[in-house]
C-alpha cells in the first residue's frame, strides 16, 4: 500500500528518537546509582547524619552539607515567597496590561541571567556589603547564599503566581465585588484560595531550582565543611550539597571512595529534586 | 494592605533593572574592541594578546551541538505524544518530562562525567559537553514543542485527515506551517538555557586557557560561562575583574538576544491567536483594584 511507504520512515524516526531519549536518560541515572554504590556499601546510610567530612581521613558525614542546604533554602524562600507573591498580586490586580507585560519581561530577564553572573554579583557586591554592615571576618556565609538564591527563584514564584491569579475568571471577581466584599476580602476569600494550587506548585518548583543551583552558591557560601555553631548561626562559612560537588569534583580521583561519596551527594540531590517536581506536577494536575 | 503589598513588591520590580544596569556599569570600563582583538597588556590571569573570541565561539559551539542533538529527539518525542500516545501515555510522558526537568544540572554533569568522560574515554571534550547540555535541554525543548503542537485546533487536523492526507502530509502541510513559531520559540528558549548552564560543563568540556579553537569535537574548549567562574575564583587584580564583568555582559547579551527573539515570537503568536478567537471577556473586570476600561 502507498501510505505504508510514507509512514514507515516517520514511524522509524519517532520510535528511534523516543528510544534514544529514554536510553540516554536511564543510562545516565543508572550510572549515577551504580557509581555511588561503593560508598553506600562501605559506609551505609548512617553517613547521612555523620557530622564530620574529611575525605582524606575517610570521614564522610553528610550532615553539615544537608544542614547548610536546608538553611540556604529556608532563607531563600523566606525572602522570595513574600516578595514574589505580592509582586504577582500587584502586577495582576493593580497594574494595567502594558505595565504587567513590562513586569513580566523584567522577571524573564531576571530568570535569564546565568547563575555564574549571579555568583559574580554575590561575590563582588553582596559579600563586601555583608562584611561591612554586619562586621564579620568574611562575607562568605549562608545568609549570602540565601539572598542570592532568593534572587534566582523570585522569577519562578512570581511568574507562576501571576499566571494562577490571571487564570481566576473575571466573573469570580465581579460576583465577589457584587456581594459587597472589599478588595482585601476579595483577595483573601476568592483570589488566593483559587490561585493557591498554582502558587504552591510555583513554590515547589522554585524550591527545586534553589536546591540544584551550583555556581552562585559555590562562589558565595565559603565551602567550609562544619556544622553551624550553634545550629542557627547563619553568619559562618558553610557548605551545601551542590557546592561540595562543585568544589571537590576536580580533586576526587575517578573510582575512589571520595568520588563515590560525591556521587552519593548527587544521588540525594536527584531524589529530593525528583520528589519535589513530582509533587508539584501532581498538585498541578489534580486541582 | 495595599501599601504593604506594594512595598513588598517594589524590590521584585526593581531588581531586574538594577542587576542589568549594575553589570553594564561595571563592565563599561573594559568593554572595548581589545576584548575581541586581544588584551593590550598582561596581568596575572590574562596574558597579553588574549581575547574573548575563543570563549564566545566555545560557548556558541557547545550550544549549537546541544541543540542539533536535542532537536530531532525532542521532535520525535513531541510527534509520538501527538500521533501515537494514548491519554495515559501522554500523561506519563508529560510527567517524565517534568521529572527530568527538575533534576539539577550538576547531577547530569556528574553522570556525564562518569559515563562519557571516563567510561567511554571521550575525555574532557566538546562532544561530552554537547551531549550533556542536550540531555539537560531535552525536557524543556520537548515540552515546548508539545505545547506548540497542542495549540493547533483539532478541527484543522481532522479536516486534513478527512481529506485523505497521510500522517507525514499532515505534519508537513498542516502542523509545521501553523506551529513553526511555537517550535522556534521553544528552540530559542532552549538555546538561552544551554548558554547559561555552567556547572555541568565545568568538569566535562572546558579548560581555563590554552585552547583557541578546538581541532575536533574530542578536544576541550573554553567557554564564557566557565571563564567567568575561573576569573571570579582567582582574579583579584582590577584587570581580571573588569574582564569578568565584560564577559558576563557579553554572555548576558547573547542570552537576551535569544530570549528577546523568543518573546517577540510568542507575543506575535498570542496576538494572532486572540484575533482569531475574538476574546469576548476582554472587556470584563480582570483585576480587583483597578477597574479596566470598557
Amino acid at each position: 500500500m502507498a501510505w505504508h511507504h510514507f509512514l514507515h520512515p516517520l514511524k522509524l524516526f519517532i520510535f528511534l528518537g523516543c528510544f534514544i531519549a529514554a536510553l540516554s536518560i536511564f543510562i545516565l541515572l543508572g550510572f549515577l546509582i551504580q557509581s555511588s554504590l561503593p560508598f553506600w556499601q562501605a559506609f551505609g546510610i548512617t553517613s547521612l547524619w555523620g557530622k564530620e567530612w574529611y575525605p582524606y581521613e575517610s570521614l564522610y558525614g553528610f550532615l553539615p552539607a544537608i544542614v547548610g542546604t536546608i538553611w540556604a533554602l529556608i532563607i531563600a524562600m523566606l525572602i522570595a515567597v513574600p516578595c514574589g507573591v505580592s509582586a504577582a498580586i500587584v502586577s495582576s490586580e493593580m497594574l494595567s496590561p502594558a505595565w504587567r507585560n513590562m513586569a513580566r519581561i523584567g522577571m524573564e530577564v531576571l530568570a535569564g541571567i546565568p547563575s555564574v553572573v549571579y555568583g559574580l554579583i554575590g561575590l563582588w557586591v553582596l559579600l563586601p556589603f555583608l562584611q561591612h554592615s554586619l562586621d564579620l571576618l568574611t562575607g562568605h556565609n549562608l545568609l549570602a547564599a540565601g539572598i542570592i538564591l532568593s534572587l534566582m527563584i523570585l522569577p519562578t514564584i512570581m511568574v507562576m503566581s501571576q499566571d494562577a491569579l490571571q487564570a481566576v475568571s473575571a466573573e469570580q471577581r465581579e460576583s465577589a465585588m457584587n456581594l459587597g466584599l472589599n478588595e482585601n476580602q476579595c483577595l483573601y476569600r476568592v483570589l488566593l484560595p483559587q490561585a493557591w494550587s498554582g502558587i504552591r506548585s510555583g513554590m515547589l518548583l522554585a524550591l527545586g531550582r534553589a536546591l540544584g543551583e551550583t555556581m552562585a552558591v559555590m562562589l558565595v557560601v565559603g565551602s567550609m565543611d562544619r556544622l553551624p555553631q550553634p545550629f542557627y548561626n547563619i553568619l559562618e562559612p558553610a557548605q551545601t550539597l551542590t557546592s561540595r560537588i562543585g568544589r571537590e569534583m576536580g580533586e576526587a580521583a575517578f573510582g575512589s571512595l571520595h568520588f563515590s561519596a560525591l556521587m552519593g551527594c548527587a544521588l540525594i540531590l536527584a531524589i529530593i529534586a525528583m520528589a519535589l517536581s513530582l509533587f508539584a506536577y501532581q498538585k498541578q494536575t489534580t486541582s | 494592605m495595599k501599601l504593604l503589598l506594594i512595598l513588598l513588591a517594589i524590590p521584585a520590580f526593581m531588581f531586574p533593572l538594577a542587576c542589568l544596569i549594575y553589570i553594564l556599569w561595571q563592565a563599561w570600563g573594559s568593554l572595548d574592541l581589545s576584548l575581541l582583538t586581544g588584551a593590550k597588556h598582561a596581568s596575572s590571569m590574562i596574558q597579553a594578546g588574549q581575547s574573548l573570541l575563543p570563549q564566545i565561539s566555545g560557548s556558541l559551539l557547545l550550544m549549537g551541538i546541544a541543540c542539533a542533538l536535542a532537536m530531532p529527539i525532542a521532535m520525535a518525542l513531541a510527534l509520538f505524544h501527538s500521533l501515537y500516545a494514548s491519554k495515559y501515555q501522554q500523561h506519563g510522558l508529560m510527567m517524565m518530562l517534568q521529572l527530568f526537568q527538575g533534576i539539577p544540572p550538576i547531577v547530569y554533569g556528574l553522570c556525564g562525567l562518569v559515563v562519557l568522560v571516563h567510561l567511554l574515554h571521550w575525555g574532557i571534550s566538546l562532544a561530552a559537553g554537547g551531549v550533556i547540555l542536550a540531555v539537560i535541554i531535552l525536557p524543556l525543548l520537548s515540552s515546548n514543542i508539545i505545547h506548540a503542537l497542542e495549540r493547533i485546533p483539532l478541527e484543522q487536523t481532522e479536516a486534513a485527515k478527512s481529506l485523505g492526507l497521510s500522517s507525514m502530509q499532515v505534519i508537513r502541510r498542516v502542523w509545521l506551517p501553523s506551529a513553526w513559531s511555537g517550535i522556534l520559540t521553544g528552540l530559542l528558549l532552549s538555546m538561552a538555557r544551554a548558554l547559561s548552564e555552567t556547572a555541568p560543563i565545568l568538569f566535562t568540556a572546558t579548560v581555563f586557557s590554552g585552547v583557541t579553537w578546538p581541532d575536533s569535537i574530542w578536544n576541550p574548549v573554553t567557554s564564557l560561562q566557565t571563564h567567568i567562574f575561573y576569573l571570579a575564583q582567582e582574579g583579584s587584580d582590577a584587570h581580571a575583574v573588569g574582564i569578568a564583568w565584560a564577559s558576563a555582559s557579553i554572555l548576558l547579551a547573547l542570552i537576551l538576544c535569544f530570549s528577546l527573539l523568543a518573546w517577540t515570537l510568542r507575543a506575535a503568536e498570542i496576538n494572532n491567536y486572540s484575533s482569531y478567537v475574538k476574546d469576548k471577556s476582554s472587556d470584563s473586570r480582570r483585576s480587583i483594584w483597578r477597574i479596566s476600561k470598557p
